[in-house]
């Protein structure tokens, strides 16, 4: 039972972001037109055959433009999730099997960048190179890795004093060996979960930034951005403050219940 | 008058029933042991009796307790005071930040309804009479095993309870203690009733009253303990009574000189684990091919000692001197679960052909040594998760002794397994090692198995 | 345990040390001559010469080396010179101060609020289960998929929109300080209760409070006894795990309530490039944090005496 309601969750989350990934990366090949572009003629127009999902107060097309802010807020959280995968999982390989003052070393590190809540980091990251994509993604993938590194050190760390790799070390089976085997599968499924809540946790951060202006700079279309910028407009055009506030949601949603396990807190 | 009676007992999980319907009765003062193999569905009687069976299970049939029938709350309303269950694994089962005396008076002033200073002389004299005064003030986790187990007990009579039910009081105790706890259970249900059930044929004999053997939810045969188990009639209950150690039939022990050449001696060794040593003053030499046993209390380093002679920690002092120019994986250790000890993540022919691609093995070799181990070809495309503990374990030995050992370390390698599979499991161990000329250490908390196995035995004590 | 208190302690050092090396990058990587900047910002456009921006210029190190001008950034925040602001010209110690207690009332209110929430919800679905289990945790998922200043948001809509119920932002009586106090709390009980649930449910369902219930205990006196404080471990040592989101809920709430804490002082000095405020309330932020954690781990060790924390 509670294995089928597991796989709906999941099942549903992977559904979400597929639509999700569909809308925004099938809009860019499929629609002529450009989210920047003024129609100071359409303004705050509603949905119509024309403007799908109708246009801001700057006669934008919302279409494209929810389009190209899901697309970015993918793309970073894709970039996000990769780099500080790798590097935590190589850094927690690395301080879990070598220990000494590698582990000891990279330890310090993860105590400074655990010492600042990691918006507050990002933000002022974000305020040394306003608008930069580039800088937002350094700062978010450089607090985020320290959640891989450590899962991984205390998985490998938990798994190396288990009877199983002594048996194995004691059959004179390697490092690879013992990581392929032993490691990885206790791993991975936490590793997935982690990255599943790390991309909504990046998604969440650069649409935070946007919402008190420190984020990505107009008119590049950006979700948190969006948001703050067509809520003076809620009372003529709440269909409008809808759209941005729904896909976050909706993209949150999607990740959270991807990385859903038996229990559905993060660990 | 009867204490308990059950009319036609059952248990299901939906639709599969888990215990045949059953009927006992019980009367003032009588003693009962279910006996029966792990997973036989008997602990699920003193659930179903007790009334706390898992969300997921539900009983059918009637219970009787003290003479009239009784709904699962009226039940719940007798539980502590006239109705009581001990736990199995005391450890798990006394709460883990409360002190034992709180745990002790909490009982006699809740559940008894005594009055707060009478409460706490009473728990004194408990503590007092059962030797519990230098735990009183511990945590669970800084108890002993044994001292837990009294703990447990002496909370679960404190409501003062005259039926008793004891699931598997014994689990995980060494002879001596087991022996103590029957012998507390006994004192303490002389005036009421006693419903126990194990595993081991050892605590039915000396429980004594009447025994019920169970297997796979099925009763098989019932009747005094001395005739049942003197004069088994059912096949099961006969495997089950001859896999009793005792019972083993011994093979001649092999002499080894004392100056023939060395596998591995010990000179002056102390064991132990970081700062901590466990035993001192070891003096001993393993021959190859020499089976050795290795015996003593839980705790006192049997596990340690085998870690040091294996090179995995190092000699807190003194020497081991190993043969030299053996190579390392010749040196072998077999796991007392052997769940842990394998990867869960691939089927267990992919483990096997890791092994024998790692060491360039002869793969002609393993279907006759799994012949040997009653391992089949199917079984090995399962992962650990999918077989059985004792399939497991004999899996572990086939890729040990595909390895050539020189020297087996094997650490309480059937204290999982069931009795039955315990008998197959050392036996096969013992005699395939003395085929490849493999030397073992053989670990038991059991000295009868260690008596039938080994050709000499070193006695460990703190 | 003293461990863990010395590895707070380098934390703290850490935190200045960051914090006051990534303002002073912030400060050398502005475009266009800084005091110029700085001190068109304080004396306003008309006022500026070459004169007060020289002085500004000497004030701030400017004019000296990098690295001279770093070590001299870095020791002022040691010795607690913290600056004054380029905007409103105040001590930054002064206005934080006041962000500070301002900051403080909501992130209790939340927490407060967020416990009177997650607590009895994630108990009570922990020992009925079955649908209303179900139904929370549907809530709490669709719940924790809002950020929280959208949450914000949303209750600004419904209670000071169309219901009018409350002001919309701003600061001063009681009646100001609820919606935000709303927004943080459902935010953080969409997350802890269900911690609460599962924590709960594995207390229910360990031998020891099966024990307990065996041995005589009512349910009441089970849950009280050995549920409170077997259950408050984990809990506890959770709210710690929550203090990112705490923090960062703060800074968004105030920033969208127009709340005048921490959170909203340094969104608004990073918009105004205000350097000194920045790393005032970034440093102040991470001071408290720091501080908060290790108040956690105390409480976690007095609780619990066995292992201290549990990850």
């Amino acid at each position: 039972m509670r294995e089928r309601t597991l796989m709906n969750a999941r099942g549903l989350g992977l559904l979400l972001l597929t639509v999700l990934c569909v809308y925004s990366f099938g809009t860019s090949f499929l629609f002529a037109g450009d989210g920047n572009s003024q129609n100071l003629n359409h303004i705050l127009s509603i949905p119509n055959a024309e403007f799908l999902l109708g246009t801001d107060h700057f006669g934008r097309n919302m279409w494209l433009r929810l389009a190209d802010a899901l697309q970015l807020s993918l793309f970073l959280a894709l970039a996000c999730v990769l780099t500080s995968v790798v590097t935590g999982v190589i850094l927690g390989v690395l301080a879990a099997t070598r220990g000494g003052w590698i582990d000891r070393l990279i330890d310090m590190l993860v105590t400074l960048i655990m010492a600042l809540p990691g918006l507050v980091l990002v933000m002022i990251f974000a305020s040394i190179a306003p608008g930069s994509l580039l800088v937002l993604y350094i700062a978010i993938a450089l607090i985020q890795w320290v959640e891989y590194f450590r899962l991984t050190r205390a998985v490998i760390q938990r798994v190396d004093t288990s009877p199983a790799v002594e048996s194995s070390r004691l059959m004179g089976f390697g490092l690879w060996y013992l990581f392929r085997r032993h490691y990885w599968p206790v791993l991975a499924p936490q590793l997935l979960t982690l990255a599943a809540f790390g991309a909504a946790n990046a998604v969440l951060m650069m649409a935070s930034l946007g919402f008190v202006y420190v984020g990505i700079q107009p008119p590049t279309a950006e979700l948190g951005q969006m948001i703050v910028e067509l809520f003076p407009y809620y009372q003529e055009a709440p269909w409008l403050l809808a759209q941005p506030l729904l896909a976050l949601a909706l993209l949150v949603l999607a990740f959270h219940l991807c990385g859903r396990r038996g229990a559905d807190a993060p660990d | 008058m009867h204490l308990i009676k059950t009319t036609d007992l059952a248990v299901y999980a939906g639709n599969v029933e888990l215990l045949q319907p059953l009927s006992l009765t019980l009367n003032k003062g009588e003693r009962l042991t279910i006996l029966g193999q792990t997973g036989s569905g008997k602990s699920l009687l003193a659930q179903a009796i007790m009334g706390n069976l898992s969300e997921s299970l539900h009983c059918e049939g009637n219970v009787e307790l003290f003479g009239k029938s009784r709904s699962l709350s009226e039940r719940k309303a007798l539980w502590g005071r006239q109705l009581t269950l001990l736990p199995q694994e005391p450890w798990n089962a006394l709460s883990p930040l409360m002190t034992a005396r709180n745990q002790l008076k909490e009982t006699y002033r809740l559940v008894r309804g005594l009055a707060e200073s009478a409460a706490r002389t009473r728990t004194e004299e408990d503590l007092n009479q059962f030797e519990l005064q230098a735990g009183a003030d511990k945590r669970v986790d800084q108890l002993s095993g044994g001292m837990a187990q009294r703990v447990a007990i002496t909370c679960a009579m404190a409501g003062g309870a005259q039926v008793l039910l004891a699931d598997e009081p014994t689990k995980g105790l060494d002879i001596s203690r087991r022996d103590h706890v029957v012998g507390q259970l006994k004192a303490q249900a002389a005036d009421g009733v006693l419903l126990t059930i194990t595993h081991d044929v050892a605590v039915a004999r000396q429980t004594g009253g009447r025994v019920m053997v169970m297997k796979d939810g099925v009763l098989l045969e019932e009747g005094l303990a001395e005739d049942v188990l003197s004069t088994p009639q059912h096949p099961y209950t006969r495997a089950l009574i001859s896999a009793d150690p005792a019972k083993w039939w011994q093979p001649p022990r092999q002499v080894f000189p004392e100056d023939s050449e060395a596998l591995i001696s010990a000179r002056q060794l102390t064991v132990g684990r970081g700062d901590q040593a466990l035993v001192s003053g070891l003096n001993f030499t393993v021959h190859p091919g020499e089976v050795v046993g290795v015996v003593g209390d839980s705790g006192c380093g049997k596990s340690t000692l085998g870690d040091t002679l294996l090179g995995l920690i190092p000699p807190h002092s003194g020497l081991v001197d190993r043969q030299k120019g053996i190579s390392a994986h010749h040196w072998q250790k077999l796991y007392q679960d052997p769940t842990a000890a394998v990867s869960h993540a691939v089927p267990l022919n992919v483990l096997l052909t890791d092994l024998v691609q790692l060491h360039n093995l002869d793969a002609t070799s393993v279907p006759a040594l799994m012949a040997r181990l009653g391992l089949s070809e199917t079984l090995l495309q399962r992962t650990a998760s999918e077989v059985s503990g004792g399939e497991l374990q004999r899996f572990c030995l086939l890729r040990i002794l595909l390895l050539k050992p020189v020297f087996l370390f094997a650490d309480e390698p059937t204290s999982r397994l069931d009795p039955v599979t315990t008998r197959e499991v050392s036996q096969l161990l013992v005699d395939l090692a003395r085929e490849q000329g493999c030397a073992v250490m053989l670990v038991s908390h059991d000295p009868m198995l260690i008596e039938k196995r080994c050709d000499r035995v070193i006695q460990l004590s703190a | 345990m003293t461990q863990l208190l010395f590895k707070r302690l380098l934390q703290l050092l850490g935190v200045a040390w960051g914090v006051s090396t990534l303002t002073f990058l912030l400060m050398r990587s502005l475009p266009g001559d800084m005091a110029y900047r700085i001190a068109a910002g304080r004396y306003g456009m008309d006022a500026v010469d070459t004169t007060s921006a020289d002085l500004v210029r000497a004030e701030l190190g400017l004019d000296q080396g990098p690295f001279r001008a770093y070590l001299q950034w870095f020791s002022d925040l040691l010795t607690g010179n913290l600056g004054n602001s380029l905007v409103s010209g105040m001590p930054v110690v002064d206005e934080l101060w006041h962000m500070l207690s301002h900051s403080f009332y909501l992130a209790m209110a939340g927490v407060v609020l967020s416990m009177l929430i997650a607590v009895p919800l994630g108990v009570a679905t922990a020992w009925w289960g079955g649908w209303f289990d179900r139904l929370m945790l549907t809530l709490s998922t669709l719940m924790r998929a809002l950020p929280v200043f959208v949450t914000g948001l949303l209750v600004i809509i419904l209670f000071a929109l169309e219901l009018q119920w409350f002001p919309v932002a701003g600061f001063g009586s009681v009646s100001h300080l609820v919606l935000p106090a709303i927004a943080l709390g459902l935010s953080l009980a969409a997350v802890s209760n269900r911690v609460v649930h599962n924590e709960a449910r594995k207390v229910m369902q360990s031998p020891f409070f099966e024990f307990a219930r065996t041995k005589g205990l009512s349910n009441w006196q089970v849950l009280y006894r050995h549920g409170v404080r077997n259950l408050a471990v984990p809990v506890v040592a959770f709210m710690g795990i929550q203090l990112i989101m705490l923090v960062e809920g703060v800074v968004m709430i105030e920033s969208l309530f127009s709340w005048p804490g921490v959170g909203h002082g340094l969104a608004h000095a990073i918009f105004a490039r205000d350097i000194p405020v920045i790393q005032g309330a970034a440093l102040m932020m991470g001071i408290l944090f720091v501080l908060l954690n290790t108040a956690v781990d105390i409480a976690c060790y007095c609780l619990d005496p066995r292992g201290g924390r549990l990850q």
